[in-house]
């Protein structure tokens, strides 16, 4: 709640320093200790010692009272948003994540364009939108949460104005993405219509397994399809590796990572919470939604020549795997599952995006020899990949361990769950061809910064949390 | 007394960090202090060794005890720790392996301060050391087999020692896999005891056995125990898997002494009186283990008389010793094949550094039909050689005398052929050994002359372990004199009783026992005195007839390579050609040829036109939709 209005007002804050700070360090400096504000603020309210005070202090700023004595969950705004503990720790892993990623790529925005302050202003909006997300309890701040992420990062995508394939994946994302819009927007209506209500938690009683109302079937269909254009999952894909490659580098590693784990989040939530009685009647869709992901994601990236390209379809690869916590309806691991993966996903992802700024050529051949050249960058950029391929001990691993095994308690999925294995098994290929790249390949790779010492420390520190993530993971899960 | 079994986790905890110092710094070792270093770990050991065999023996210990340092394996039900057992079998080894290693170790010092390998060469001999403590102390198989298989590595690194020597590293190759052969029927055994109890603890699993054993189905437990004893037969080089412990020789003496004579070979003996109670269950794998070991004793005994290689001569005396250690196992007298694995642990010691000496002195020299003599310019390895046959013989009062014919007995009260077939093994043990001791230290020298000039005695540090071992040898019987002679129960069963329970030993009278043990004793005396008379003016003539095929033999390695080496040699070819290259070659290029074909038309969607991709979305709708109504239903 109190994260809410901070990111909020954080980016108001911004918009202004951009009118009246020129020097784009200043503006970064000054985002870089908003985004840590952020993150305490959220770490303040996830804690029960200050959480209460914080909040009622908030609404009382508002001119509310508070009327929920300050326990877990907080039902606010006539019901229309449900924080529990689930979706603040979520909600704060993201922040942490969204921090290390200002951190790690946050001084690369200055080389997009002049509008710096703008797009970290932008970024803080994306945030609110993706707090929204972990707390809506109505499908209309479901709607809002998806706009409020969505509309700005059109805006990044096609932020390098000048560059013609930056303004295309603007207007192609935008396209799509007025087109899914209206999709949402169906399936709540058809679904509304069902139960006459948009709360989540009030519409259960209303789904009943024996006789569902066709509406509410095709409303489901249409929600899914919607929050599976988000999440980039096929058929529903196709826009991701057109946008992602076209979007600024630097935009694309926020993109990828923590907006769509927000969406997982989203989704789950929905589909566990409201839609988990009814599961037999979407389950088998997801399952063949969530194979058609894993195969071509996984099988198209193989043939990629570029590495930004590659990762654009390995984001598309990962989402199969994180739907595979959504499919876990029955089992209480998806919901850590689904943290686990998003944190470990983004944690590792965001270390290669920081390592493929500095690359001047985006092919594998680009990389050729990076491990001569700078040992270090070779060497986290290879646990990152380790860690994308689910390698053990890396937190990768322990990600799909958790959501794969989230599905076994499930039953009756052990197909999909063989050929998960097996579509990591490709993604393997397509992650080591950059580690071969950098170590058996000769080659003088150009970076385009140089690697300051503070790099080299962040880097290092993320390698840190991707093992840490690998070999103790239940220091990220949310205590029972 | 101290709580010396607490501290267990010391006694191989030495030897590993032996192991680690002169293994990380085996560039930069002097090789004096790398012997001081290796040599001091194994002192520790043998220090805390004896606290806890003292502790052990005292008469305030009663149970076991179990020393758990962490979880090893966790999962569902299964639960393995690493974990130590403290009691009277373990600790007896902890004494033989820590004390004999110790002789061996200070001998090797200088036995090999000219190599250049020397540091590699300590490294590898405590890493041996330390996997055989954990083999030995092991509170459930699982730490067994690791240290099981730590020493097979460690035997194949120090059989091929001198690498540069292609037949050497063949030798160590085939010790190799033959005890992998071994290795895979132990595998199996313990899979099949954690399929049948769900545990593989000593503890659990004989309390188990002992509670409803005998309901068990009897084609279960004679099958845990034939893997078992599969096993045995591999690392304690029985019939079919033998054949390896003579070529092994082409390692270091010292290596042969501790590994191939002392320590690592009696494992089999260890693992199969470790679980007494399981072979006590299987009397019809205690006959095959008495028919095996017996066979083994009798053609080992057979090959050896022929051997002209002095290494070899003892290398296959070790093999029918261990012959006799089973058959003492499957005529059920556990104990008393422990008693023949200390007694056998310290002469034939002795004898492997005793010919270590000679072959020092002999500068390389193995060939016993060129030795003779050497008796005169040695005088300390001559005499020491001459305690290790007189006890290895049977002469009465020395240390072999009493374990031998307590096996001899056992194997009497058995089944009467089974003492007869021993007596004659025994006899013909006689016979080689004094074959081996006159060529080598009476007569004239039929060396060249540079070499007689060469002879000389080795150094202290090479004697006083040859004197150490003479002694034992000497004495090492006396804890188990028979009861006949002193109407007590035997000192070494009494020791062993409360964790090894011999299994269905009849009584005999005894006059019967006297008689038989001087039946065996003069047979014994006979053979000796039969070989003295007949090597005193020893010539070589060509062997001809069966002389030729004992020589050779028996021919064995040549029939084990032309019915299983050469046949899986031919199948493999097929195999490679038809099944490798065309089947499984073909599918797994295959595999990804087909998803880099995949990849390449999957691209072609990517047109980058958005009305397209909207198409792609709507067409994968519908699908669902169509799915969802009329597939789901």
């Amino acid at each position: 709640m109190t994260a809410i209005i901070a990111t909020t007002v954080f980016g108001i804050i911004m918009m202004f320093t951009g009118l009246f700070v020129d020097n784009k360090k200043t503006v970064s400096s000054i985002a870089a200790v908003l985004f840590v504000a952020l993150l305490g603020i959220n770490i303040m309210e996830l804690s029960d010692a200050t959480g209460p005070a914080l909040r009622s202090m908030t609404l009382s700023l508002l001119g509310t009272a508070d009327n929920t004595n300050g326990a877990f969950p907080q039902l606010l705004f006539n019901n229309m948003l449900r924080i529990d503990k689930m979706s603040m720790w979520f909600g704060t892993a993201m922040t942490a994540c969204t921090a290390l990623y200002i951190l790690l790529i946050g001084k690369e925005f200055r080389k997009v364009g002049t509008h710096v302050a703008e797009y970290f202003a932008l970024i803080f909006f994306i945030l609110c939108g993706l707090y929204i997300l972990t707390a809506y309890n109505s499908m209309l701040m479901l709607f809002i949460g998806i706009e409020i992420m969505s509309i700005p990062q059109y805006v990044l995508a096609g932020s390098d104005k000048r560059n013609l394939k930056s303004s295309e994946a603007s207007l192609k994302y935008f396209l799509m993405g007025a087109f899914s819009t209206g999709i949402l927007l169906m399936g709540i209506t058809l679904l509304y219509g069902a139960t006459r209500t948009f709360n989540v938690t009030e519409m259960v009683p209303m789904l009943h397994s024996e006789s569902l109302n066709p509406l509410a079937i095709s409303g489901i269909v249409f929600i899914m399809v919607a929050l599976g254009f988000k999440v980039s999952a096929a058929p529903m894909h196709t826009w991701t590796p057109d946008v992602y490659d076209g979007t600024p580098t630097a935009f694309t590693a926020f993109m990828a990572t923590i907006v769509k784990a927000g969406v997982f989040f989203a989704f789950l939530r929905l589909f566990h919470v409201s839609f988990g009685n009814i599961s037999e009647h979407w389950l088998m869709i997801l399952a063949i939604v969530t194979a058609l992901t894993l195969l071509i994601g996984n099988v198209t990236a193989v043939y990629q020549q570029s590495v930004k390209r590659m990762l654009a379809y390995s984001s598309i690869a990962q989402a199969g795997f994180m739907l595979f916590s959504v499919l876990a309806v029955s089992s209480n691991i998806a919901w850590n599952g689904i943290i686990l993966y998003g944190v470990a996903y983004s944690v590792a992802t965001i270390g290669v995006f920081a390592v493929l700024v500095k690359m001047k050529d985006y092919t594998y051949d680009g990389f050729n020899g990076l491990a001569k050249k700078n040992p270090l960058l070779a060497f986290v950029t290879t646990i990152f990949l380790f860690s994308l391929a689910g390698i053990p001990l890396t937190g990768g691993f322990m990600a799909k361990y958790y959501v794969l095994l989230a599905v076994m308690h499930q039953g009756n999925m052990m197909w999909l769950v063989i050929f998960a294995l097996l579509m990591a098994a490709i993604s393997v290929y397509y992650y080591f061809r950059v580690i071969i790249a950098m170590y058996f390949k000769q080659g003088d790779p150009e970076l385009t910064s140089e690697v300051t010492m503070g790099d080299q420390v962040l880097l290092i520190a993320t390698t840190i949390i991707v093992i840490l993530l690998g070999v103790m993971p239940h220091w990220f899960l949310m205590p029972a | 007394m101290g709580n010396f079994s607490q501290l267990v986790y010391l006694v191989p905890l030495f030897p590993l960090v032996g192991f680690l110092i002169n293994g990380l710094l085996w560039n930069k070792m002097p090789k004096s202090l790398a012997g001081i270093i290796g040599s001091a770990a194994i002192l520790a050991s043998f220090c805390v060794s004896l606290g806890i065999f003292f502790e052990v023996k005292s008469a305030s210990f009663h149970e076991p005890v179990i020393v758990t340092l962490f979880d090893f394996i966790q999962s569902g039900k299964l639960h393995i720790p690493l974990a130590f057992q403290v009691d009277q079998l373990s600790s007896l080894f902890l004494l033989i392996i820590t004390g004999v290693g110790f002789l061996i170790h200070v001998y090797s010092a200088s036995y090999m301060s000219h190599d250049e390998g020397m540091v590699k060469y300590f490294a590898y001999l405590n890493l041996f050391v330390f996997s055989m403590l954990l083999l030995i102390l092991g509170a459930n198989y699982l730490v067994m087999f690791i240290g099981w298989e730590g020493v097979g590595l460690c035997s194949y690194l120090l059989i091929g020692f001198w690498f540069k020597k292609r037949e050497y590293t063949n030798a160590a190759k085939k010790a190799f896999v033959m005890n992998r052969i071994g290795d895979l029927g132990f595998l199996v055994g313990m899979l099949l005891v954690l399929y049948n109890f769900g545990t593989l603890s000593y503890k659990e699993f004989f309390a188990t056995l002992g509670t409803s054993g005998a309901t068990m189905p009897p084609a279960t437990i004679t099958a845990i125990t034939i893997c078992f004893f599969i096993g045995a037969t591999g690392k304690s080089a029985q019939i079919p898997l033998y054949t390896w412990l003579p070529d092994a020789m082409a390692g270091p003496t010292p290596v042969s002494a501790l590994i191939h004579a002392a320590t690592m070979v009696t494992a089999g003996i260890y693992m199969i009186a470790r679980s007494h109670v399981l072979y006590s269950l299987a009397p019809f794998t205690l006959n095959i283990i008495a028919i095996v070991g017996l066979a083994t004793a009798l053609l080992a005994a057979t090959i050896a008389i022929f051997q002209y290689d002095i290494k070899k001569v003892l290398a296959y005396s070790t093999v029918s010793q261990l012959g006799f250690m089973f058959l003492a196992i499957g005529s059920g007298a556990y104990t008393i094949a422990v008693f023949h694995v200390m007694t056998h642990a310290f002469f034939k010691a002795l004898m492997f550094l005793g010919s270590g000496s000679v072959i020092h002195a002999m500068g390389g020299e193995q060939d016993i039909r060129k030795m003779g003599g050497l008796g005169k310019k040695m005088k300390i390895t001559s005499v020491t050689f001459l305690i290790g046959c007189l006890a290895i013989s049977g002469f009465p009062l020395l240390s072999g005398f009493f374990s031998k014919d307590a096996i001899l007995t056992a194997a009497y009260a058995h089944n009467p052929i089974l003492y007869a077939l021993g007596v004659l093994a025994a006899m013909m043990t006689a016979f080689y050994m004094f074959r081996l001791y006159v060529l080598t230290f009476r007569g004239t020298f039929r060396g060249t002359h540079e070499q007689e000039h060469h002879l000389h005695e080795s150094p202290a540090a090479m004697t006083i372990p040859l004197i150490v071992l003479a002694i034992l040898s000497v004495i090492g019987g006396y804890v188990g004199i028979p009861e006949v002679f002193t109407h007590k129960e035997l000192a070494f069963n009494e020791y062993l009783g409360p964790v090894v329970k011999n299994f269905g030993i009849h009584e005999i009278p005894e006059n019967t026992e006297i008689m038989l043990m001087t039946v065996s004793t003069l047979a014994s005396l006979a053979m000796m005195y039969f070989a003295m008379m007949k090597f005193r003016k020893p010539a070589f003539p060509e062997s001809t007839g069966i002389a030729k095929v004992l020589e050779n033999k028996w021919y064995v390695d040549e029939l084990y390579d032309a019915i299983i080496v050469r046949p899986i040699e031919a199948m493999s070819g097929v195999l490679d050609r038809f099944v490798e290259k065309m089947g499984i070659d073909g599918i797994v290029n295959g595999v990804g040829k087909t998803v880099k074909w995949g990849g390449d038309r999957l691209r072609m969607l990517q047109t980058g036109q958005v009305g397209f991709y909207i198409f792609i979305m709507v067409i994968g709708m519908v699908a669902l939709f169509t799915l969802s109504f009329f597939w789901i239903r």
